[in-house]
């Protein structure tokens, strides 16, 4: 029971860093980033690169992971994705794209064998029967820290709130003086950041191989969906109400089962709710 | 953009090059891969058809493919039929699902309905392997028996039921239904105004794309002798999508082209297939960037202006 | 006479909205009607109620003897009730042929055969006859404005309703097309309602007029009386003005410029 309400934390902590990365981004710029899986997947081997190859101290080689990844997503947006933005199909595909070509780049470059990637602490702590790592607690922690961080930039700051008006109305924010096609870029390197800061969190305790990516991917845009595009607090719920049926359908049912969740999930919103259940406006 | 004389004849030497394929390159593997580059062009066809005329873009189109591959597997391995029924009763499994699909999502607009159909081919792969008593779950079903043993024979079955396909999707989508799904392309709002029934045109299109969707499942199943969940990808659907434009939206003889060049292509990196990802990565960009009308399509429609 | 469409207590909310409160009106057949009234009246609503395209929360609506609830637009389309967009919506990506060719598809008129003949007979009605041929993606506004005329009459309407058909045209463009209203309205017999703000061409072509302001109708009548109904002049110039200015509803709407 310990085990499901710890493991169904840590797992919905990790999907709402995901799925808030994927929601900023479509909610922003209206671009579905199927290379969202790669930012989360990069971070983790970038880790793994900074400190079992260049031996770099875990906190500083996290730290320019993060840099890294962010501002390769920044690079994507303005070289692959601003020429194409007048068709949302383009966009769509060349996103897919960039996330089939990351894989086959960490394919070639690492193999497909799982690399180790340290984790920050390395006790287990043991409750009420039950052993739990350290290392997916500290993850628990720093992913509702970087979640409330976010939060805090959003409404705090010029930024954020400029990052909000361009969510709401991009031209009406253009008139007002605030570039769109700078916050476009901003803000996918703050998703892909944030993606990249949850792939080097569960590294430790997840398997590490290129096509990491794909199944992250999946959940974030299910969450994203149900808990309506755009809508970071629908993510938030969303990705609460993902981890805990994933985590309870996986001990009670069976891992098959719980697999199924996210998709039928997708599917049920899109019938009975299109612009998902918590979301203000419809996204299209 | 009705069929003339021109455009028949054109088909009709596409369909003796492609008879003609088996003589000019004798040897089995070849002719293989161009059997199964054939599937691809019936899916490519069928997924053009509903997609391509109406806009309405289909991103679940391996639901049709898998559930028909299913079927077939079911009634021959399970159930012991003989093959030639599958070609029957996929399609018809095909159109059962693009029904229950269809109804609640139509409805929707374009991206939701592009992702509630993807998510539903994604339910049913994992329902696939969840069933793993009746499906063979990530194994799949093995030991299909083929529906003709010699492979000259059966490619001259999947070009034939190719031909077939093509033959009366492009007589319909050259007939007053290919003038309605093109106007329900341009405004679904216009559409009713003039009086048409936008649902049932739409559903009517995605059952005919299932049920040639489905026919291409059972004849791919029944030549690789197995079935699995990886039908039901979403990998294949945007394959088949690639293809489509490639060969050119709406033309529904460009995606058999599509579909043809790619597949030969892919297979002529296997000595390379780390980079065949890659490549197909590559034309996609390029499509993307260079050639969003595809390129058979409009290069026979430069060559038939100079016929002209 | 009995009434071709009978409207009774129409209403819809938009939640806080009441878009359209309580109409009432009845059109005979082959009448010619305006529907006036400022931005916001509900003209358009009605429009969108009429036809389908909304549905209404409370009220009635009888075509033709038979009621049009819950009905979808294509349905209501093929009893006999056809309509234009303010916004004109071709099919683009088609020719103007084929844009009239869909209508000429929908099987009120389906059985009469040939539809690219027929097509091309409405596109001669209109004015379009020699532009058959070109993509609606290029043709200038007016002429869109015709095509959605003959897409209209392509379905043998009864009834047609006409949404700001004048609306973005110049004035040379302007007769023309009232004219052919006219024209079509002797030659085919239909019914008309249309929204329009150029009161000097509506006021050409009406018998009657319906005044709407606020989502109710406030004045019923010959074009004549509308204009200088009070309630019409309050919606149209507000009341503290009236008597100053020079406004052509106050004056003469039906006379020189």
């Amino acid at each position: 029971m310990l085990q499901i309400l710890v493991y169904g934390a840590v797992i919905s902590a990790i999907y709402a860093m995901l799925a808030v990365g994927f929601t900023l981004i479509f909610g922003v710029a209206r671009i579905l980033n199927l290379a969202h899986g790669s930012f989360y997947a990069l971070g983790a081997y970038a880790t793994y690169t900074f400190t079992q190859v260049l031996h770099l101290p875990l906190l500083f080689a996290a730290v320019l992971a993060v840099a890294g990844v962010a501002a390769f997503g920044i690079a994507v947006e303005r070289v692959l994705v601003r020429p194409l933005r007048r068709s949302s199909l383009a966009v769509l595909l060349i996103t897919l794209a960039v996330a089939l070509m990351v894989e086959q780049v960490l394919l070639l470059s690492f193999g497909s064998e799982a690399r180790n990637v340290p984790s920050v602490i390395n006790a287990t702590y043991h409750f009420a029967g039950v052993d739990i790592s350290a290392q997916r607690i500290f993850a628990l922690v720093a992913a509702v820290l970087v979640l409330i961080g976010l939060w805090v930039f959003m409404q705090q700051t010029r930024l954020g709130a400029a990052i909000l008006a361009v969510s709401q109305d991009a031209e009406a924010a253009q008139y007002m003086g605030i570039p769109s096609d700078r916050i476009y870029s901003i803000v996918m390197g703050l998703s892909a950041g944030i993606a990249a800061a949850a792939g080097i969190l569960v590294a430790p305790f997840q398997t590490v191989i290129p096509g990491m990516g794909l199944l992250p991917l999946v959940k974030a845009f299910a969450i994203v969906v149900v808990g309506g595009l755009g809508s970071i607090p629908g993510s938030i719920i969303g990705a609460l109400l993902l981890g805990y049926s994933e985590t309870i359908i996986a001990f009670k049912i069976s891992i098959e089962w719980s697999q199924i969740v996210s998709v039928a999930a997708v599917l049920i919103t899109l019938i009975l709710r299109p612009a998902g259940f918590f979301g203000k406006r419809a996204a299209f | 953009m009705r069929g003339s004389s021109v455009d028949w004849l054109a088909a009709f030497l596409a369909a003796v090059a492609l008879a003609a394929v088996p003589w000019l390159f004798a040897n089995n593997y070849i002719v293989g891969v161009m059997t199964v580059a054939l599937c691809f062009g019936i899916w490519a066809a069928s997924w053009d058809f509903m997609s391509g005329l109406t806009g309405r873009e289909n991103f679940g189109h391996s639901l049709f493919i898998g559930v028909g591959a299913y079927t077939a597997g079911f009634l021959n391995v399970n159930y012991g039929l003989s093959p030639w029924w599958s070609l029957v009763a996929a399609p018809g499994t095909a159109v059962l699902f693009s029904l229950i699909m269809g109804f609640p999502t139509l409805r929707l607009k374009g991206p939701y309905f592009a992702l509630a159909m993807l998510s539903g081919a994604a339910v049913m792969q994992n329902l696939t392997i969840i069933f793993s008593v009746y499906t063979g779950g990530q194994d799949g079903l093995n030991g299909l028996d083929p529906i003709l043993d010699s492979p000259l024979a059966y490619y001259y079955l999947t070009l034939l039921l190719m031909l077939a396909a093509v033959v009366i999707l492009k007589l319909l989508a050259n007939s007053s239904w290919g003038t309605i799904l093109r106007a329900i392309r341009g405004d679904e709002a216009s559409c009713q105004a003039a009086g048409i029934n936008v649902t049932f045109y739409k559903i009517a299109a995605l059952m005919i794309s299932a049920a040639f969707a489905g026919l291409g499942g059972a004849l791919y199943a029944h030549y690789q002798l197995q079935v699995g969940p990886d039908l039901f990808a979403i990998v294949l659907s945007i394959n088949i999508i690639v293809m489509v434009y490639v060969g050119g939206l709406g033309s529904i003889y460009g995606p058999v082209g599509g579909a043809i060049l790619l597949n030969v292509l892919t297979e002529s990196l296997r000595a390379v297939s780390e980079y065949r990802l890659w490549v197909y990565t590559l034309i996609l960009i390029f499509i993307l960037f260079f050639m969003p009308q595809g390129l058979i399509a409009p290069l026979w429609r430069r060559v038939r202006g100079l016929l002209q | 006479m009995t009434p071709l469409l009978r409207v009774e207590g129409l209403s819809k909310r938009f939640g806080g909205l009441h878009a359209v409160k309580n109409i009432s009106f009845a059109l005979d057949p082959g009448s010619v009607t305006g529907l006036l009234g400022p931005n916001g009246a509900g003209k358009t609503t009605v429009f969108n109620l009429l036809t389908g395209f909304l549905s209404f929360d409370t009220g009635s609506v009888e075509f033709d003897g038979r009621p049009l609830a819950g009905l979808p637009p294509h349905r209501i389309v093929n009893r006999g009730l056809a309509r234009t967009f303010q916004l004109a919506r071709p099919f683009q990506g088609m020719t103007v042929l084929e844009n009239v060719e869909v209508a000429c598809l929908a099987p009120r008129v389906n059985r009469e055969g040939r539809p690219r003949q027929r097509a091309r007979v409405l596109l001669d009605q209109v004015g379009l006859g020699n532009k058959a041929d070109t993509v609606v993606d290029v043709l200038p506004y007016g002429d869109l404005r015709r095509l959605e005329i003959a897409r209209a009459l392509a379905t043998r309407p009864r009834l047609l309703l006409l949404d700001e058909p004048f609306a973005g045209l110049g004035t040379s463009e302007i007769q023309p097309l009232a004219d052919l209203i006219s024209v079509l309205h002797q030659r085919e017999g239909l019914a008309i309602l249309i929204i329009e703000h150029k009161l000097r061409e509506l006021m050409r072509l009406v018998r009657a007029v319906i005044a709407m302001d606020f989502g109710e109708v406030v004045a019923v009548g010959e074009p004549a009386m509308i204009v200088r109904h009070p309630r019409v002049v309050e919606a149209y110039i507000g009341k503290a003005e009236l008597g100053q200015g020079d406004t052509d509803i106050a004056r003469d709407p039906l006379g020189a410029a």
